[in-house]
């Protein structure tokens, strides 16, 4: 873990903002340690830094104060982490309880372990016992799978006609559209990389489409 | 059924189940209301269209939670006409998705960049469908939509007027209203999602009044054939907080 020179939240210019302590801060570049990993943004593209504690902050103080056996101390702290939007602490904080009470039905819960039969699986071990299957990255029903690979399937068909119509009529089109296809099975790739967790939207709001990867890598 | 309550095919019936048809049928009010005379009690029970048209800002926060360890704090803001501010955050890191019904921005540093940049077309549709601040139910006629009741269901074991919306925009998707309550308490749609589509089922509870109209404070997002649930719990919902039109417009990328 980087030394804490102090806790801050960075606020972009335009939009969106970093919570967590800055580690480092040079004319170029802030790297803020957000409790998961360390992003670093331009400066160029920081409207201000706000000077206070973060969470995170609250979150090591409540951890110091607490006891390696307090199950139910970590617990709430879980709990507290998981309302902050702090998911590691909050992962930290729970699998503490298991360690001390490997039963523990709400941190167990909380880490997404499932009974069955008896015993406590992980989620996806649920999602395969229930019969779903891993489609693309995401689990689904083997219907469901079959359906998506069929739609794909007629989508690239779709495409490669386009693609050869494209061909016919102009061969310098056609270098381009390589060069697309190219870029999308690269996004693809890099989409496939990271841990593939969809985010669906109903009626509420729109946003992310997948869940963001665990661990941050630092903005060039 | 369609909007006047319900039709029936053409068929040879015997004169004594004729005759007790036309007696149900000259007298529809009591079981099949018409999808006029649903969406009016639904805007009722919702407050009732003055205040719900009173309503030009609304600013909604709450928890969502997609799974293990998958936890995201959510603001979105609602601006008339059509304009719609999204803010997820997730282990302190905010990103900012933005529409105003015909163009959208964003701001995601979980993608790698902290700059503003245009949002795709197919997204700005999706968001302009989310950005009808008082929902597409509401003056459906006025919006173009096309509504029209196609039966009752039960909905977590209780009965729901199922309505068809047709979008303006084509889309398709089924409301559903508590036959009691006439609140929301479903809504079907389909989403493209990397290429195929997606049947998304959305549910509604735990309706708690503020500024005197009813909003749902659970919602709850299940992909068909899919196990995972996208589960949102509103913590404050805010009538009318000052929203400037700036929090809407993309803004200009910093220079290096």
């Amino acid at each position: 873990m980087p030394a804490l020179l102090f806790a801050d939240e960075v606020v972009l210019k335009g939009a969106g903002k970093l919570s967590g302590r800055i580690v480092e801060q040079t004319d170029t570049m802030i790297k803020v340690d957000v409790g998961d990993g360390i992003i670093g943004v331009p400066t160029s593209r920081v409207e201000r830094i706000v000077k206070g504690r973060s969470p995170l902050d609250d979150y090591d103080e409540r951890a110091s104060r607490l006891g390696p056996q307090d199950a139910d101390g970590w617990r709430k702290l879980g709990s507290w982490a998981e309302q902050q939007g702090l998911s590691a602490q909050s992962r930290q904080a729970h699998e503490k309880v298991i360690a001390i009470a490997p039963d523990d039905p709400e941190a167990r819960q909380a880490l997404g372990f499932v009974r069955l039969d008896g015993r406590w699986v992980t989620e996806e071990e649920s999602y395969r016992a229930r019969g779903f299957v891993k489609y693309d990255g995401e689990w689904m029903t083997p219907a469901e799978a079959q359906m998506a690979q069929a739609s794909v399937a007629a989508d690239q068909a779709r495409r490669d006609a386009e693609q050869r119509a494209i061909e016919a009529e102009n061969a310098a089109r056609e270098a381009q559209v390589r060069a697309d296809e190219a870029e999308k099975r690269a996004k693809e790739a890099e989409e496939a990389r990271r841990a593939y967790n969809p985010v669906y939207w109903g009626g509420w709001g729109y946003g992310l489409t997948y869940w963001p990867a665990g661990s941050y890598t630092v903005h060039r | 059924m369609n909007r006047h309550g319900g039709s029936l095919g053409h068929c040879v019936l015997p004169p004594v189940v004729a005759a007790l048809l036309a007696v149900s049928v000259a007298a529809p009010a009591a079981t099949s209301p018409t999808v006029d005379e649903i969406v009016a009690r639904y805007v009722a029970a919702r407050g009732g269209m003055q205040k719900i048209r009173s309503i030009q800002t609304l600013r909604q926060k709450g928890h969502l939670t997609t799974g293990a360890n998958r936890l995201a704090l959510v603001t979105r803001e609602l601006k008339r006409p059509g304009r719609i501010r999204f803010e997820f955050t997730v282990q302190g890191v905010t990103g900012v998705y933005v529409s105003d019904g015909l163009n959208g921005w964003q701001v995601s540093p979980f993608d790698g960049s902290a700059d503003p940049k245009p949002l795709p077309d197919e997204v700005v549709k999706e968001a302009a469908e989310q950005a009808d601040l008082e929902g597409p139910l509401v003056d459906w006629e006025a919006k173009g939509h096309q509504a029209e009741l196609v039966g009752r269901e039960l909905v977590a074991g209780r009965e729901a007027y199922k309505v068809k919306l047709t979008l303006k925009s084509g889309a398709v998707r089924y409301e559903y209203l508590d036959v009691k309550t006439l609140r929301l308490v479903r809504t079907d749609s389909t989403r493209q999602f990397r290429g195929y589509p997606v049947q998304l089922v959305t549910t509604y509870g735990d309706y708690k009044k503020v500024g005197g109209v009813l909003f749902p404070r659970w919602v709850e997002v299940e992909a068909v054939g899919r196990p995972q649930r996208t589960r949102i719990v509103v913590d404050e919902v805010e009538v009318n907080p000052p929203l400037s039109d700036a929090r809407f417009e993309m803004p200009v990328p910093a220079q290096p």
